[in-house]
């Protein structure tokens, strides 16, 4: 079995400084990736809507830095690994004025094997909160590494 | 009388698929005329997900999903028919080095069966360790077609069946919603429970269904005079 110690599981090694989220960065956003939704788009069509004004599309969540020293706390096994993906889980909408902090820890370690060989994959979980404490997303990074 | 089951597949329960098990079963639903399966046979990732209920699913779309495993071994990866408390007791099904013969033997012991699964496929295949260790035993059957293999995989896989006489299984081995069933095992009797489905792996009354869908040959160029 993969060695590791079991006490960095669910420990949260770093918290960013709050961003404030405003309604350009969103409307800029929403232009880039060909977002028309007027629930993210139009302020008024938006107040009628279900939220009771503009939002973020839900993957602006994956807009959100991590801190500077994110990778140096990931666990590496062996010399050679990449980004193997990211699942997001949305939570809750944001909203303009929401100031969001990303808290991460190490989630899960797992070992595989595969056409190729041997894996272990290392699994971090950030979660976005908003000012009031809500959580608003989180975000589980995959990395794999080759031992 | 019949059934057909895919044998080998994974839900969003395994960290490698993001397929809902009710997709899968409206899929099959939609595709039930190219793929006639009476049900599917979920084998997560090193792990058996005995909590998980689908009655209301089985219910909702006619289907039969049971629950099964896909562990990582000595020689390569092997699905667990039949678990139950004792075999999960006696295995850590997250080691990715359990002892394959110990596994096959134990498992029947406790009233289950081990099957090999993409056993021509390289590093975690049969075929590839029998090249440089002594043949299992006890093996009644391993995966002939997994809707998964590569150019070559299932024809090693076939190689070693003509070889070793085992039977035959066929899966798919989805990890997404549009390849379920695309393989799968066609048994001569009923099969409504696991505990039937582990009678009749053993029995070895069944064959490997295929369900891949051929490419059209590309027409033949034709010389056409040009100025």
């Amino acid at each position: 079995m993969v060695d590791f110690d079991p006490a960095i599981i669910n420990k949260t090694f770093e918290t960013t400084e709050p961003v404030e989220v405003n309604a350009d960065w969103i409307q800029h956003y929403c232009e880039v990736v060909g977002e028309t939704n007027p629930l993210y788009v139009d302020e008024e069509a938006a107040k009628k809507g279900p939220f009771g004004g503009v939002i973020a599309p839900p993957s602006y969540a994956v807009t959100f830095r991590n801190g500077r020293h994110f990778f140096e706390h990931v666990p590496r096994f062996g010399r050679r690994g990449f980004d193997a993906g990211k699942d997001v889980e949305f939570v809750a909408p944001i909203r303009p004025g929401d100031k969001i902090t990303l808290s991460s820890a190490v989630k899960e370690i797992y070992e595989k094997t595969g056409r190729s060989g041997s894996m272990v994959f290392v699994v971090i979980r950030s979660t976005l909160k908003n000012q009031k404490g809500e959580v608003v997303a989180h975000i589980d990074h995959r990395f794999m590494n080759r031992p | 009388m019949s059934t057909i089951l895919d044998l080998h597949t994974h839900s969003e329960a395994s960290e490698d698929s993001r397929a809902p098990v009710e997709a899968y079963l409206n899929w099959i639903k939609l595709r039930h005329a190219e793929r006639p399966l009476d049900g599917i046979v979920l084998t997560e990732h090193r792990q058996f997900n005995r909590d998980a209920d689908y009655r209301h699913l089985e219910d909702k779309y006619g289907q039969m999903v049971l629950r099964a495993s896909e562990v990582e071994t000595n020689y390569g990866h092997m699905l667990v028919f039949g678990v139950n408390e004792d075999i999960v007791r006696r295995f850590d099904f997250a080691n990715v080095r359990l002892d394959a013969q110990t596994l096959i033997n134990e498992v029947a012991r406790m009233g289950g069966i081990v099957v090999p699964c993409h056993p021509g496929r390289p590093n975690i295949g049969l075929y590839e360790h029998y090249q440089s260790k002594p043949p299992l035993e006890n093996v009644v059957a391993v995966e002939a077609l997994n809707g998964g293999s590569r150019k070559g995989e299932d024809e090693r896989s076939a190689e070693l069946i003509r070889k070793f006489g085992y039977a035959a299984t066929g899966g798919s081995d989805s990890h997404l919603v549009s390849l379920i069933g695309l393989c799968a095992t066609r048994f001569e009797t009923d099969i409504k429970t696991i505990d039937d489905l582990v009678r009749e792996l053993k029995a070895g009354a069944y064959q490997p269904a295929d369900f891949r869908q051929r490419r059209k040959p590309v027409p033949q160029a034709v010389e056409v005079e040009t100025r």
